[in-house]
């Protein structure tokens, strides 16, 4: 059981893969890139849990008391932020696509490109 | 001071740069480029200087902060980083004088402040990848340089360009995603982020989770294979680099593919003990895909009518001789990989820079089309010529150097196999790359084409480019002299003498 959380962070990441290599759709597969990186995320997380750990705020003449690693924490942190400005620049990306050729299908788009040369 | 803490500076000046752009360039407009170039110039100085103190002090270490690893984040520079320092800074800079008066012509004037503040970005986070010991900070910058290179190749807004850049963004966030979860993995068994102590505590770790330390180094590896357009994984590239404004082509195509193998760099030969690597198929497979990726990159690249996306191909092809020369894991083909890095940076953002005057003056992207304008435009086609000579590995030019090491190291790891592969890809690129040459001095233009002035940025900037091919390729043993003592170390600390 202790390697729940790691064997659910492989298999969401293996979902976000996978939807964003097979979905046509430009929007799906932005959803699949930050199912993707959540997944990362939880298994950084699951890596710093210590078991019954308190968070790592040492309080003066309190000992025996464990607390968890807080370095993976605070890389996710940094992580979210990377995460949320790609997805925005994506996103923006693909309004632009939409406004040129009213989709965002991908297969679409290209079926559309072909015919125009 | 400025010698104390010059590594964290060089990062720092191109991102002081990019708000200096941004506060100066919203009111005069023209300013602008003037700041852009100083910085990169500037940068330029910064990393000659820290090429010289690792040259006479040898390896510098910077901790973050004053703190010292593993709880700081820690920079280093040895031989190899100071050459790819010089390599990224150097070209950095020179595709910034050849935008210097052509760049208001080629994209919208409104968005050329912000153009070259993404240019510095990315400079500083290129610097940042290959100055940082630590897995995260090299992960932290390798998302801003995926981010700031999308962006230089969407920035004028044109649907292909836009089509390219979404591409781009989603296969490279596909392979940093994986790069972070073989960082998660290392640490997890580790425990340690900084790449030094990692490969202290990964031969313990090794006996105690075999197969997260063999997963970890099979996502990372693809990650950066993705990132770097390693065959298979080389499908976004032609479309961002053929699409994309002749400066952001040059240096996509000459330094941000580069930056990755050179992630792969300190992985493979800092991180995992050698002898661990030569026990799995991760050699076999590197070499297979490296020879695939040659020879397709190739055939792809003569099939191209638009001379932009045929370069693209070209870059697959020559991204393939690098990692031929990693995987063959011998002193000789490493020293040749490393040089090619640099080699293939110089010749091909001379390709595109000079193929992306071409095309502004003639107004045609075709390469039929292309007859003849060597009598109108010499310079640009002497460029292209020296570049495409050297891709072809003609001596005395750069390109030869690092495929004559290349097969040294081929015969050295006994696998004459690929002394073939690299003689019959030199063949191949001639395929390509000598009947422009030839169509461009010897056939009569198709069209008339009126003569303009090409100003002076461009022409110095080719120059430069061209001095360096012959230089590197007359000079060589500068670089191996420098390189060697380096490549020879990886070799003898962690293969035991082998």
């Amino acid at each position: 059981m202790d390697n729940l959380f790691y064997a659910m962070a492989f298999i969401i990441f293996l979902t976000g893969f996978w939807i964003m290599l097979s979905h046509a759709n430009l929007i799906k597969k932005i959803i699949g890139m930050n199912i993707m990186e959540s997944a990362i995320f939880l298994f950084l997380v699951a890596i710093g849990y210590v078991k019954n750990g308190r968070a790592p705020i040492i309080i003066e003449g309190n000992p025996g008391i464990t607390y968890v690693n807080p370095l993976p924490s605070a890389l996710i942190l940094t992580g979210i932020v990377v995460s949320v400005s790609v997805t925005a620049f994506a996103l923006g990306l693909v309004v632009r696509l939409y406004q040129h050729y009213g989709t965002v299908d991908v297969d679409e788009i290209t079926r559309m490109r072909s015919e125009e040369s | 001071m400025i010698t104390a803490h010059i590594m964290p500076l060089t990062i720092l000046l191109p991102l002081v740069g990019v708000y200096l752009i941004l506060l100066v360039g919203s009111k005069y407009r023209a300013l602008a480029r003037k700041v852009a170039l100083l910085v990169t110039g500037a940068t330029f100085v910064m990393v000659c200087y820290i090429t010289y103190l690792v040259s006479s002090h040898g390896k510098l270490f910077y901790y973050l902060g004053g703190w010292a690893p593993p709880l700081g984040i820690e920079l280093q520079a040895d031989p190899i980083t100071a050459f790819l320092l010089l390599t990224f800074a150097g070209v950095g800079f020179s595709v910034i004088l050849f935008a210097y008066d052509i760049l208001p012509g080629e994209i919208n004037p409104k968005v050329i402040t912000r153009y070259y503040a993404l240019y510095l970005v990315l400079l500083a986070s290129l610097l940042g990848i290959v100055l940082s010991n630590d897995f995260f900070n090299i992960y932290v910058f390798l998302e801003i340089s995926s981010i700031a290179a999308a962006a230089l190749v969407a920035i004028n807004g044109d649907k292909l360009a836009m089509e390219a850049s979404i591409k781009y963004l989603i296969m490279s966030t596909l392979g940093s995603g994986t790069v972070l979860m073989g960082i998660a993995g290392l640490y997890m068994v580790t425990g340690y982020l900084n790449l030094d102590f990692i490969a202290g505590a990964l031969p313990v770790a090794y006996g105690h989770y075999p197969l997260t330390v063999l997963m970890t180094l099979a996502m990372l590896t693809v990650g950066i294979a993705v990132k770097a357009a390693l065959f298979p994984l080389h499908v976004w590239l032609p479309d961002a680099h053929g699409s994309a404004p002749t400066s952001s082509s040059a240096i996509l195509s000459g330094l941000v593919v580069k930056v990755y193998i050179a992630v792969l760099l300190k992985l493979l030969y800092r991180v995992f003990p050698l002898d661990f690597i030569t026990t799995l198929p991760l050699q076999g497979s590197l070499l297979v895909m490296a020879t695939l990726g040659i020879f397709i990159g190739s055939i792809l690249a003569i099939r191209q009518k638009d001379i932009k996306k045929m370069l693209a191909y070209s870059t697959v092809a020559q991204i393939g001789y690098v990692f031929l020369g990693i995987g063959l894991f011998s002193e000789k083909a490493m020293v040749g990989a490393i040089m090619h890095v640099f080699n293939h940076a110089v010749m091909k953002s001379m390709l595109f820079l000079s193929a992306g005057l071409l095309i502004k003056y003639s107004g045609r992207r075709n390469i039929a089309d292309l007859a003849g304008l060597g009598r109108v435009y010499p310079l640009p086609m002497i460029a292209f010529s020296v570049g495409a000579l050297s891709m072809v590995g003609i001596p005395p030019l750069s390109g030869f150097i690092s495929k004559w090491y290349l097969g040294l190291g081929a015969l050295e790891a006994n696998q004459l196999v690929f002394l073939f592969v690299l003689l019959l890809s030199s063949l191949l690129n001639g395929f390509y790359y000598l009947p422009i040459v030839i169509a461009g001095f010897f056939q009569t233009e198709t069209v008339e084409i009126q003569k303009k002035e090409i100003p002076i940025g461009a022409q110095v900037s080719l120059v430069i480019l061209i001095a360096a091919t012959f230089f590197f390729g007359l000079f060589s043993n500068v670089s191996v002299d420098f390189l060697t003592p380096t490549v020879q170390g990886f070799f003898d600390v962690l293969g035991g003498g082998g």
